[in-house]
């Protein structure tokens, strides 16, 4: 017995200690190098504990770059996205899982393979789909796309929440005359608050981060969304690190600011409908 | 509760009409495309029926991209079953800071992919990398590496670097499968003399199975799909060591504008990952209770 409790001590301990190394050394290095002097980012012997201490690449990337332009466009995509896939979503999460109906099965199972099953292989063919609509550089394209690909998983988070009330509820607010609207609306959707929060969050986070249809279907400077902005940076010749550090920290920042507010409903409605 | 055959598919139709038509529509202009000979967008080319699918086949860069893709595919699952199920005991197990790791350890997959690239360039950097300088202090390595100059070095790295971003959200994801799982049958089975190593593979592996069903489906298109990583640190190279298939597209489409090949890609591969679902599903689907 105390040989056992030795073993897992150690186990927990050696993987404590990776998990540490491998997952959250990597982010302390590169927003503390963010704020080191160029000559100590690019110095051979690399201190972990930084020496010097600079605000200019922050500087220099809020006052003399695009930051502000790729921030809004990102920001744009991103709500509108996040909204259209919450409305669609839910009212999906809604039929599949309280109404049941005739293939809700086939329905749910091939929503689970769209959700994986697009990215590149759709690139050639929604490029030239949205070439004839005359779709492409506009925030809409991007819309289109992203909420394409989050709200299958969406519907997917949904659904843990949504079983979890009970349809006596429901039943019992029909009875005393209440229609689909107000069920919806008053019992529904404040219940599923906290699944409608970190579907939110997942939505927002999914058109956040996208890049490969917003480096395709967007060519005009001004409309660019933060990703693409910084694979600019990243694909030169002559990488300017602080530069580009900086940059990786800002477009980082607003999600890590909204995981902090609803994160905690993110992490278990995230998980909760792959158990249930 | 009764069914609701109309109002269930009202409810449904948005979503289900807004993916349909973004994915049908565009597998079927591409359909079309494949069997055509259009070099530039927009103009008409010849017939040439399934020409481009014979033509494929024979492409030694096809084949290339295929294998790497199967061994991405494998590499990735290997390195995050890996990692995802360290992190999920761990995390599991009571210690101080428990609540704080793990909510945060999803920050690698809730950063933009870019930042996942701009964070592993500079860590794994040959002249001001810190995982360089650490090897070459501990005296592991003689003189710091090029990670990504080397085929199978850069194939290797790769796999590392996306399972890093993917394996916090498959812990977090096993975790909760973890949580669901009867207490009691540990303790009876400690009673009958089980250790930790028995537990896991007799209790909590067979009870994961839902859980695992969902990640080996989803995890395996989501590997396959995975450009934006390969794309922005080697391009595919060196030698091609790297490209997979959807790097083939990308490139057969927006670098050598060869918009029919890459649309045959596109209608083969779409084919074999529905051929690849369906029978992961018909297969490996668990028995639904209710």
């Amino acid at each position: 017995m105390i040989k056992e409790k030795n073993i897992k001590l150690i186990f927990i301990s050696l993987s404590l200690i990776l998990i540490l190394l491998i997952f959250f050394l990597p982010f302390f290095w590169i927003i503390t190098s963010s704020f080191k002097n160029p000559e100590e980012i690019i110095a051979t012997s690399t201190t972990i504990i930084p020496r010097s201490f600079t605000l200019e690449h922050y500087y220099k990337i809020l006052f003399y770059s695009d930051f502000f332009i790729y921030l809004k466009n990102s920001l744009i995509v991103s709500f509108f996205s996040m909204f259209i896939s919450i409305i669609l979503s839910v009212s999906a999460a809604y039929g599949l899982h309280k109404l049941k109906f005739y293939g809700n099965k086939f329905v749910e199972y091939s929503l689970l393979v769209t959700y994986a099953f697009p990215g590149v292989i759709l690139l050639v063919p929604i490029y030239l789909l949205f070439a004839k609509l005359n779709l492409l550089n506009s925030y809409f394209s991007l819309i289109i796309v992203n909420v394409l690909f989050a709200s299958p998983f969406a519907v997917w988070m949904l659904k843990a929440f949504f079983k979890l009330i009970p349809n006596e509820i429901e039943e019992a607010a029909y009875i005393d005359g209440a229609s689909r609207y107000i069920v919806i609306s008053r019992i529904i959707v404040p219940l599923a608050s906290p699944g409608i929060a970190s579907v939110a969050i997942f939505c927002f986070i999914i058109s956040w981060t996208e890049y490969l249809f917003a480096s395709i279907l967007i060519s005009g400077d001004d409309l660019k969304t933060l990703p693409v902005g910084l694979a600019g940076i990243v694909g030169q010749y002559q990488i300017d690190w602080g530069f580009l550090l900086s940059g990786a920290v800002l477009a980082s920042l607003p999600v890590i600011i909204l995981f902090v507010f609803i994160g905690k409903y993110f992490v278990s409605g995230l998980t909760e409908g792959a158990v249930k | 509760m009764k069914k609701n055959n109309i109002e269930g598919w009202l409810f449904v139709s948005p979503l289900v009409l807004w993916i349909f038509l973004i994915i049908i529509i565009p597998i079927y202009i591409a359909f079309e495309l494949s069997l055509f000979n259009i070099k530039i967008i927009g103009t008409s080319g010849k017939f040439v029926g399934i020409d481009n699918y014979i033509k494929l086949f024979g492409k030694s860069k096809f084949l290339n991209a295929s294998l790497n893709s199967l061994y991405w595919i494998i590499g990735n699952a290997v390195c995050q079953t890996f990692f995802a199920f360290i992190i999920a005991l761990t995390i599991n197990y009571k210690f101080p800071g428990k609540k704080i790791m793990a909510n945060w350890i999803i920050l690698a997959f809730i950063i933009p992919t870019v930042v996942v690239v701009v964070i592993w360039k500079l860590m794994l950097s040959s002249s001001s990398g810190i995982i360089n300088s650490v090897l070459v202090d501990l005296g592991i390595l003689n003189e710091a590496t090029g990670f990504f100059s080397s085929p199978n070095k850069a194939f290797i790295t790769l796999i590392f670097i996306n399972s890093w971003r993917w394996s916090p959200f498959l812990a977090l994801i096993i975790l909760s499968g973890l949580n669901s799982i009867n207490r009691e049958m540990y303790d009876a089975s400690r009673v009958d003399g089980a250790n930790f190593i028995q537990q896991f593979i007799f209790i909590t592996f067979p009870n994961l199975k839902n859980v695992l069903f969902v990640l080996g489906l989803v995890g395996t298109l989501l590997s396959f799909n995975i450009f934006d990583i390969i794309w922005l640190i080697t391009k595919g190279g060196p030698s091609n060591a790297t490209s997979t298939i959807p790097l083939l597209i990308y490139e057969t489409a927006f670098t050598k504008f060869r918009i029919s090949q890459a649309a045959t890609l596109s209608i083969i591969t779409s084919f074999m990952l529905l051929l690849f679902s369906i029978i992961f599903i018909k297969s490996m689907a668990p028995k639904e209770d209710d």
